[in-house]
């Protein structure tokens, strides 16, 4: 009888190649149901917009905002993808494996092509 | 089941609340850590469940009752009824009923003297509520730990209540209320709880033994904890249940459900899940 091999996603590499997907892409990290970041990558010579605590703050936002929506899986089913769009970023969220993945991106853009790349990443992820 | 009405409603987040039922006719009898069932009108039935009270049993203006609203895989039919409930809606009860009560004597009919120590896990920290304002209104001698754990501390519902019943010990000192309470905060690292500077972990290490040989809760207490000197109540879910348990069988505690064959134990408990 073969052995079952679980795997556990490789974040930093997800990180990475979720950031080197599309210029457009200013950050990209995971974080757990206790808000803490699994790997978190952002472009270089980028200015982070939020605060150490501002970005704490954004992260338990973005999570309590994660768990009332849970509370319509029953009728709705399991959230896949949610939008904020900010007059200076877009911060995307994704559920992936229990853990969520933020990202954020440049205002104003068409972000259909960034969300395949970027669930491709999500969905082949093993490879 | 009776007629009764909601008096009080208090959110104190979304999904947590703290309710009063005023029976319509006469007050019954209870023991401190009983719990009520409760019902309302859905679909021309009426939905019911229990909540265990954290009102005293000397109270006789209404029962109160602190309320998680869970909903997750679904909600349940009677809370999300209750959140959506309005002050003077009327209610009907049912006699309240449980065996998480204080043992006052031992199975040898001797006084209990035991310290008291009670582990509520989240709104299990109900009947404590109720235990600790019958131990104060009835003037008893007994040592009382509370031990409560929460996620958020916005969960710590009763800490004003319960931090004023150990100040009332610290002033009047210990031979007149001796009253001890302690909050531990599961998600220290959350941006929630970033001003939390109290004890952080799941409440039942409180009872895990240190480097120094004592555990949090002897610390606390000022001696060792032996199955002699001090009763545990336990209320929550079956994990926080367990969890104490793996402490207390280390030590030879046994349970009311496993008792010795001379009557005697040193823990009850009641869990919710």
């Amino acid at each position: 009888m073969a052995e079952e091999v679980i795997t556990q996603p490789n974040y930093e590499r997800l990180c990475s190649n979720i950031l080197n997907s599309d210029k457009h892409i200013r950050f990209a990290g995971f974080v757990n149901d206790k808000s803490q970041i699994l790997h978190s990558a952002q472009q270089k010579d980028l200015d982070s917009l939020l605060t150490d605590n501002e970005i704490g703050m954004s992260i338990h936002y973005t999570l309590e905002r994660w768990r009332k929506a849970q509370n319509f899986t029953f009728r709705l089913g399991k959230e896949r993808l949610t939008f904020t769009e900010y007059d200076n970023v877009t911060l995307v969220t994704i559920p992936f494996k229990g853990k969520l993945l933020l990202v954020s991106t440049e205002p104003r853009i068409h972000y259909d092509p960034i969300i395949e790349k970027v669930n491709s990443i999500l969905t082949n992820w093993e490879k | 089941m009776e007629n009764g009405t909601i008096t009080y409603t208090q959110l104190l987040r979304e999904d947590l609340g703290i309710f009063r039922v005023t029976p319509d006719g006469e007050f019954p009898d209870f023991k401190a850590g009983q719990f009520l069932t409760l019902g309302l009108p859905l679909d021309s039935k009426i939905v019911n469940r229990a909540y265990s009270i954290s009102s005293s049993p000397e109270n006789k203006k209404f029962f109160e009752f602190v309320i998680r609203w869970v909903r997750k895989p679904l909600p349940g039919r009677l809370t999300s009824l209750l959140f959506n409930a309005k002050e003077g809606d009327k209610i009907s009860w049912a006699k309240p009923t449980g065996s998480l009560t204080i043992n006052d004597t031992l199975p040898n009919g001797e006084k209990d003297t035991r310290r008291i120590v009670c582990i509520g896990g989240g709104t299990g920290l109900a009947p404590f509520v109720s235990f600790a304002q019958h131990l104060h209104d009835t003037n008893d001698k007994r040592e009382i730990v509370i031990l409560h754990g929460a996620s958020y501390v916005d969960e710590l519902s009763y800490k004003q209540l319960l931090t004023d019943l150990e100040n009332e010990s610290i002033d009047k000192g210990k031979d007149k209320w001796n009253f001890k309470y302690r909050a531990a905060i599961s998600r220290p690292q959350e941006w929630t709880n970033r001003a939390w500077h109290g004890y952080k972990g799941r409440i039942e290490q409180f009872l895990r033994t240190s480097d120094n040989g004592k555990s949090a809760l002897e610390e606390l207490v000022g001696e060792k904890i032996t199955k002699d000197n001090t009763i545990f109540y336990v209320c929550g879910w079956q994990g926080t249940i367990d969890g104490v348990m793996d402490y207390l069988k280390a030590k030879n505690f046994v349970t009311e459900k496993n008792k010795r064959e001379d009557g005697s134990y040193e823990v009850k408990f009641e869990s919710y899940g």
